[in-house]
């Protein structure tokens, strides 16, 4: 698809948009290829190649949005798109108390592209293969083996946007992940391992040291067999130190969202009120950016054409901002943080995170250790559940005990619970290593657009008083 | 457009899709064509938004003896289908055998269909504001106590055909309407939540919904800490067992982790695995509920599975590959589109509709009968972090009420409530009367189980 012709689509809707009373528009064009492959038991069980493609159209009016789409790329298609959001938008203002205007800006023109040394389109379905067979192979060397499963992911192509007031963005995503699963069935016995994560790169990604399939195949065959052995976990409220994968997903699930301005301007969250007041100890400080030095996802922009930077959102344990979009940085009177994110073209963009990750601290690892002193070594998670209150549950697939200063012999799955905003007054320090990950399998499932990528990690956390429910 | 209409057009494109995969050479084809209207409008306290669109798009199945590929595109233009076709056939010349894969569906035989609702089809973006109003309406904006609300109101309708080189070429059409509402309200420091909620395939009543999801959040306030670690009978809601049950059953009726050998019922067939008045069946063919169909996601026609009788375990779901791979038939529960649209992926094993039989008393004769014990009014969270290797379940319960001498005492502060699935099952005492509809694949009447240990 030529990209004037797609540009031209795109500045057409907003002429019309704006020509049927709308005050401002906001028209994208996602093209996306995702490929993932699923090979379980040495079968190749699923693959799937989805290409995704089409417009989406976002009018305001008086402070009002409305959002349409369609899959078909032709003027007639996008301006029956265009109407139908101008229409909503319209049809539903006098019901609208909560107007969210925003004021036109300069415009932005730019094209960005992320550095990639081994495009995954330059290369053959068999070479995706053969990068998981090899990790599976690695698990069996590992670890004597009831089930297998390896996957791989794959997700690239363009984004195009305009707006209003006159941007033209294009920008290019690209995204690999590979996962490794044992499963070991010994005397009703059932120990499972998942390992693997992605990142924003090429295929070079499983070319490093601790990414290739080997690695990450013969650390899921070794983690399996390690389950085995495991002991139960301590129960009740235990001082955890949690790796950067778990701590992210935690600042993630049970403080990200609570964050999101269109939760805090609906009274939804419960941290509404309370910017500049002290959520956390002086340890805390919470990070949301696009691109970051330490890794994760790479996003440029936002899906409404704004350039995402760095937000701080609490600041040694006191609450300094909120995820924006456009509107809620408006009526907050703060400025755009470049959160609104769409997961594709059939999505209205929606506050949601970027890579969120609570800062780094002075400690070694060795420190943090010691500094438990007894507890529990939390270092990966197979999902998680939050409320709007703050209360969390999740389920730590890989843990070890800390026993006298040391970490000791690994536990059984276990659920980490609490209420973050309780949690947070009881971090009590961080390492100085930070890692961001992402992925193509699982991702933020916020107002039914799951997954979308996100990223997270961050510094090992030392949490004191996190509820742990050791397997009975 | 009408229903007619819709049904031509998603025939039309498969047909259209399998004469071009024939006319390339393509040994065998399958292809999946998804054509759904959606309009949403919500009110997050007083903050509108709307949503309107076509989700379309096409799935296709190349195989190549027993290498399939699969590929999809958004929309139907005749150039994007071409491309997803030859590039679903260049995946499976490439590869590796998949013993398990035992060809398309060859016959255009169908089930009976849903019911549509055609008002559905004409209702526009105001009449769904109407809606809103309805269930606003009911929430006292005076009482101080509500932080915020959401309602929300959701119409779909569409359908999808699947048509293949073997000779299937059939449809299916669905209308879905869900409307809800969620609270917020906070007193002294406390905070609760409640929701509410109807679906189904025709437009609903809305009476009581946002009066509920204010009192079910009201009620929670003023709870009390559970002193201790005690063994008690806890009560199910409808709604909450429906969920509880789908995190165990969705996977235990699996044929897919039957024949992958990690299912702990797999040589349970015919053997008693919970009392003898627990009955399960799937149906695909109550025209009321949401996921009857006339198909499945692969072309057989849905039919009804009786999975537990008189607490014996009576069979597993199939969909055609693994039905194959364990030597039974397709039990029509192919599904597609878990996390995305239907036509970008490939066939999973999926229930139709659980229905758990109304057995005795409804959930206030069950209070009535328990001397000490909980009642459970919503889903806990950490519910899928069950070990169902090994049944073991541990979750947070936000939403409990302590049970004394037959009476609802108090709310409970979040607590904690642990136990075994497999015990679960045959530790049931009472399985209740009020069977309803609910959002997930499960509907179960409430159930009261004899030992599950709360912890404060």
């Amino acid at each position: 698809m030529e990209n004037e012709y797609i540009y031209d689509l795109l500045h057409n809707a907003v002429k019309e948009g704006e020509n049927k009373g709308a005050d401002f528009i906001e028209a994208r064009f996602d093209d996306l290829q995702l490929t993932t492959i699923d090979m379980t038991n040495d079968i190749l069980k699923r693959s799937s190649s989805i290409h995704r493609k089409g417009i989406g159209v976002m009018a305001y009016y008086q402070g009002t949005p409305g959002y349409s789409f369609t899959p078909e790329l032709n003027t007639e298609a996008v301006k029956e798109a265009t109407f139908n959001a101008v229409g909503l938008a319209k049809s539903t203002d006098s019901r609208n108390k909560m107007k969210l205007g925003f004021e036109r800006t300069k415009g932005i023109k730019d094209k960005v592209k992320p550095l990639i040394k081994k495009h995954p389109k330059d290369f053959e379905f068999n070479d995706k293969l053969e990068l998981i067979k090899r990790g599976i192979a690695a698990i069996k060397e590992n670890a004597d083996i009831s089930s297998t499963t390896g996957l791989y992911g794959e997700l690239y192509g363009e984004k195009f946007f305009v707006n209003s007031d006159d941007s033209e963005i294009y920008w290019v995503t690209v995204m690999v992940d590979m996962r490794m699963i044992a499963v070991i069935m010994r005397e009703g016995q059932q120990a499972t391992s998942v390992e693997g994560f992605g990142a924003s790169k090429g295929l070079e990604f499983f070319e490093e040291k601790e990414t290739t399939p080997e690695k990450v195949g013969s650390n899921s065959g070794k983690y399996c067999k390690e389950q085995l052995d495991a002991v139960a976990s301590p129960t009740g409220k235990t001082k955890t130190l949690v790796s950067p994968q778990m701590g992210g997903v935690v600042v993630h699930e049970s403080f990200g969202h609570l964050s999101e301005a269109d939760f805090v301007i609906t009274g939804q969250s419960p941290i509404a009120d309370r910017l500049g007041g002290e959520l956390g100890s002086e340890h805390v400080t919470i990070i949301d950016e696009g691109i970051s030095p330490y890794g994760g996802l790479y996003l440029p922009y936002d899906d409404q054409g704004v350039k995402t930077g760095r937000t701080v959102l609490v600041e040694k344990g006191i609450l300094r901002g909120y995820l924006h979009d456009r509107g809620t940085a408006q009526k907050m009177n703060a400025e755009t943080t470049g959160n609104a994110r769409a997961i594709n073209y059939m999505f209205n963009p929606i506050c949601r995170m970027k890579n969120t990750y609570f800062e780094k601290g002075d400690l070694t690892h060795e420190e943090a250790v010691e500094q438990v002193k007894n507890g529990v070594y939390a270092v990966d998670m197979s999902g998680g559940q939050v409320e709007l209150d703050g209360n969390f549950m999740f389920n730590c697939s890989r843990g070890y005990l800390i026993e006298n200063g040391e970490i000791t012999k690994p536990i059984k799955n276990t659920a980490l619970s609490g209420n973050i905003l309780d949690l947070l007054k009881h971090i009590q320090g961080a390492t100085k290593e930070i890692t961001l990950k992402t992925g193509y399998f699982g991702g933020c499932g916020k107002g039914s657009q799951h997954p979308l990528p996100v990223g997270f990690g961050g510094p090992e956390v030392i949490m004191d008083q996190v509820l742990i429910g050791g397997a009975k | 457009m009408e229903f007619e209409d819709l049904k031509a057009k998603v025939l039309e494109v498969a047909d259209s899709a399998i004469k071009y995969a024939k006319d390339s050479g393509v040994p065998s084809a399958e292809a999946f064509v998804f054509n759904q209207k959606i309009n949403n409008v919500s009110d997050n306290n007083g903050k509108i938004d709307s949503r309107l669109g076509m989700v379309q798009g096409l799935g296709i199945r190349v195989a190549v003896g027993k290498q399939v590929g699969f590929a999809s595109c958004t929309g139907f233009e005749l150039k994007s289908i071409k491309q997803v076709i030859n590039q679903a056939h260049r995946v499976a010349k490439v590869s590796p055998a998949n013993p398990m894969f035992n060809g398309f569906v060859a016959d255009t035989k169908t089930a009976k269909e849903g019911l549509l609702d055609p008002e559905i089809l004409n209702l526009n973006p105001e009449e769904l504001t109407n809606y809103l109003d309805t269930i606003n309406q009911e929430i006292n904006r005076d009482d101080q106590r509500i932080i915020s609300t959401s309602i929300g109101v959701r119409i779909s309708w569409g359908g999808y055909a699947v048509g293949t080189t073997e000779g299937c070429l059939s449809s299916s059409l669905t209308t879905a309407f869900v409307a809800f509402c969620s609270s917020v309200v906070a007193e002294a420091g406390d905070r609760k939540t409640g929701d509410d909620f109807v679906f189904g395939r025709k437009i609903k009543d809305l009476d009581g919904i946002g009066a509920n999801a204010v009192k079910k959040a009201i009620d929670g306030l003023g709870a009390k800490k559970f002193e201790g670690s005690e063994i008690l009978p806890s009560i199910w809601e409808t709604r909450p067992v429906s969920s509880f049950l789908d995190v165990a059953l969705g996977f235990l009726f699996s044929g897919s982790s039957y024949v992958e050998k990690s299912n702990p019922w797999g040589e349970k067939l015919n053997q008693q695995v919970a009392i003898e008045d627990f009955n399960a069946i799937d149906d695909g063919q109550n025209p009321e509920y949401v996921r009857t169909a006339s198909i499945d996601a692969e072309g057989t026609p849905k039919g009804k599975t009786v999975t537990i009788k008189k607490g014996i375990l009576k069979s597993f779901l199939f969909d055609r590959m693994y039905g194959n791979a364990a030597d039974k038939a397709t039990t029509g529960n192919a599904n597609r589109g878990l996390g995305g649209p239907a036509f970008e992926s490939v066939p999973v094993i999926v229930p139709n509709s659980i229905i758990i039989k109304n057995i005795g008393k409804n959930v206030d004769e069950q209070i009535a009968e328990i001397d000490k014990g909980i009642l459970i009014r919503s889903e806990p969270i950490g519910l899928f972090t069950a070990n169902l290797a090994t049944g073991d379940f541990s979750v947070t319960c936000n939403h409990g009420f302590l049970i004394e001498r037959g009476e609802i005492v108090y709310p409970l502060k979040s607590f904690g409530l642990a136990g075994n699935y497999f015990k679960t099952f045959n530790d049931i005492q009472q399985i209740g009367s009020d069977r309803e509809m609910t959002g997930g694949t499960f509907q179960s009447p409430s159930m009261t189980f004899k030992n599950h240990t709360i912890s404060g």
